[in-house]
């Protein structure tokens, strides 16, 4: 069954048409990579799936529910949850309570297992990212890699069924990376559905199964990481036509 | 089995008050706050003092809207006089005695303030703090309007006070002790409802719901993308503060025994809050109940009777003051005072963390 599903999803802010009847389906348990050059679209996307902004047409459809245009929090209660592309944290909070607000949510204190405190599962939620030595730090002392972890561990508090990771890497030191990589992966072995919007074309052909590539807004190929690498379209989107 | 109760009482007073020094200084501050009129001070300290009481709960519950939610509101005072006026009218009118309109000063209060909560909150920022500036000043314009009810400028006169004087003169205190005893018995009155808000206010500001409520004052849409539903929070916020407001408002009007939109709706009033808060530490919900305190002893009784400064000079000064603290310690005295007492705390703990460290390092080597 299709987890989530768009079709002919259109956005244009003035004269730009940022989103262009874009559909496309992801299945439950799978990696999906969604690729493009700067402007092609991508965050305006998850920005419409999430409701932080509304279509001007087109359905998106979460488990065959429609949720197009409904409130940012009533999606993420659904089982929706998304990351920034800039960090977001709630500066004036420790680390762990900045997964505690995710844990106040209907939905996360709903998921918390029988006879565990918020405090407990936050904390494990932080041990999964690596964080717990940080926990009781102000979220605004946490470095940049730090803070894109505390980021997906918040999101994860809500016990999503789908999670979008809006530029998981950006910033992100080699050697970070790879450590968030593997945190990834472990994340798809627990059994989550994820959507992933990347630059580094590197890290992200690793982790996907499958690649959607936006250009201008619009869907311009869909496969396998090696299919996409071997793509003409692609290639000439992102270095240019062959004169 | 009732001396394990009491055991289990004294360890916890122990742990929670005594071993953290902020909490204690607390402790002490209410304590000479609660055997202040033991030595008996003339009546316009103790007027100072109660009106301080009554003002400081006012304060603390803008410091929850504000520093806590982020929500500015530069109309406090509107709630603050919808808890005088609801409890004036009810009895003016209808007669019910004091126990029953306060409450009920509290609850209209706090319905008002989710009315007007939601079409505050489709503005932000600066532009809330605009909208929330006009509400007081079209309740006066109200109030005049209907002054057959109202008394417009001259306002609603003879309230009934929380202690009739008959009380005390039954006892057998002559009518002038009566008098003085009469305002003790207030100032007892308002400082045990300063104690009971400014508790509940402090924990609610640290509960689950107080993290929530940060989380919306550091970036909204983050929270929302953690599935807080903001708008029902940002309510909760405005009725929160509101009750306490009103609170103030309602005690102040039993307090005065008379009120006039000068006192209770004014825009002083609305930006007394704002100066308690960030002389105190915005956000710390005690710092605008300590700054109360001492701004309102230093303006009302310190430069009037204990200096002798002409009238005129007492704006200046108090302005000089006020500026000078602000720019020695922008965070607020509160915060000032709490950070240093917590780094003494830590140095003392790491102290006694280091003797026994060199005790076991002793008994290991020999």
């Amino acid at each position: 069954m299709n987890l989530l599903e768009i079709e002919n999803l259109t956005k244009r802010f003035g004269g730009l048409t940022a989103v262009r009847n874009v559909s496309l389906h992801v299945d439950e348990g799978e990696i999906v990579g969604i690729i493009g050059p700067n402007g092609a679209g991508k965050t305006t996307l998850f920005h419409l799936i999430t409701g932080f902004l509304k279509p001007d047409s087109g359905t998106i459809k979460f488990r065959g529910e429609d949720i197009t245009g409904l409130d940012p929090f009533k999606i993420v209660n659904k089982g929706l949850a998304r990351t920034f592309q800039v960090v977001r944290p709630f500066r004036h909070l420790p680390t762990i309570a900045n997964v505690m607000v995710a844990l106040n949510s209907p939905r996360g204190s709903k998921k918390i297992e029988w006879l565990k405190t918020p405090q407990r599962k936050a904390l494990e939620m932080l041990e999964d990212v690596g964080l717990s030595e940080m926990m009781l730090e102000p979220a605004e002392n946490l470095a940049h890699g730090d803070l894109k972890r505390l980021e997906i561990a918040r999101a994860l508090a809500t016990e999503p069924d789908l999670l979008l990771l809006d530029e998981p890497f950006g910033g992100l030191s080699p050697i970070e990376t790879e450590y968030l990589t593997k945190s990834i992966q472990r994340m798809h072995l627990d059994g989550h559905t994820l959507v992933i919007v990347e630059h580094k074309l590197h890290a992200l052909m690793k982790l996907a199964k499958r690649v959607i590539v936006l250009h201008y807004g619009e869907k311009i190929a869909e496969g396998t990481p090696e299919e996409m690498a071997k793509n003409e379209k692609v290639i000439e989107v992102y270095m240019g036509k062959v004169i | 089995m009732v001396t394990t109760y009491l055991r289990r009482i004294y360890a916890s007073f122990f742990t929670n008050i005594v071993d953290k020094p902020p909490r204690l200084l607390a402790l002490l501050c209410f304590l000479i706050l609660l055997f202040f009129p033991v030595t008996r001070p003339g009546p316009l300290l103790l007027f100072v003092l109660t009106y301080a009481n009554i003002i400081a709960i006012f304060a603390a519950s803008w410091d929850l809207l504000v520093g806590r939610v982020g929500q500015i509101s530069l109309g406090h005072a509107l709630f603050f006089g919808i808890g005088a006026y609801t409890t004036a009218l009810l009895y003016k009118f209808y007669g019910l005695p004091l126990w029953a309109t306060i409450p009920l000063a509290v609850l209209f209060g706090a319905s008002v303030a989710v009315l007007l909560g939601f079409p505050s909150l489709r503005v932000k920022g600066p532009y809330l703090a605009l909208v929330s500036m006009a509400f007081p000043l079209i309740l006066t314009g109200v109030i005049f309007y209907f002054r057959e009810w109202t008394g417009g400028e001259n306002g609603i006169w003879g309230l009934p006070r929380f202690f009739p004087i008959e009380f005390f003169t039954q006892i057998g205190f002559t009518y002038s002790e009566a008098l003085y005893q009469q305002k003790v018995a207030e100032y007892y009155l308002t400082l045990l409802f300063l104690l009971v808000s400014g508790i509940l206010l402090y924990k609610i500001a640290n509960s689950k719901i107080g993290i929530t409520f940060i989380s919306i004052l550091d970036d909204e849409l983050a929270s929302k993308s953690c599935g807080i539903n903001t708008t029902k929070y940002k309510l909760m916020a405005f009725a929160i503060s509101a009750c306490f407001a009103s609170l103030a408002g309602a005690v102040y009007a039993h307090f005065l025994t008379a009120i006039g939109p000068m006192g209770t709706l004014s825009v002083t009033l609305s930006f007394l809050p704002v100066i308690m808060t960030m002389f105190g530490g915005i956000g710390t919900i005690y710092g605008p109940i300590a700054a109360t305190f001492i701004i309102q002893t230093l303006d009302m009784y310190i430069l009037r009777t204990v200096v002798d400064v002409p009238m005129e000079w007492h704006p200046l000064i108090f302005i000089i003051i006020v500026v000078i603290f602000i720019i020695k310690w922008p965070r607020g005295i509160a915060r000032f005072v709490t950070d240093k007492l917590e780094d003494l705390q830590e140095a003392r703990e790491l102290e006694e963390r280091d003797k026994h460290i060199w005790k076991r390092e002793k008994k290991k080597s020999s």
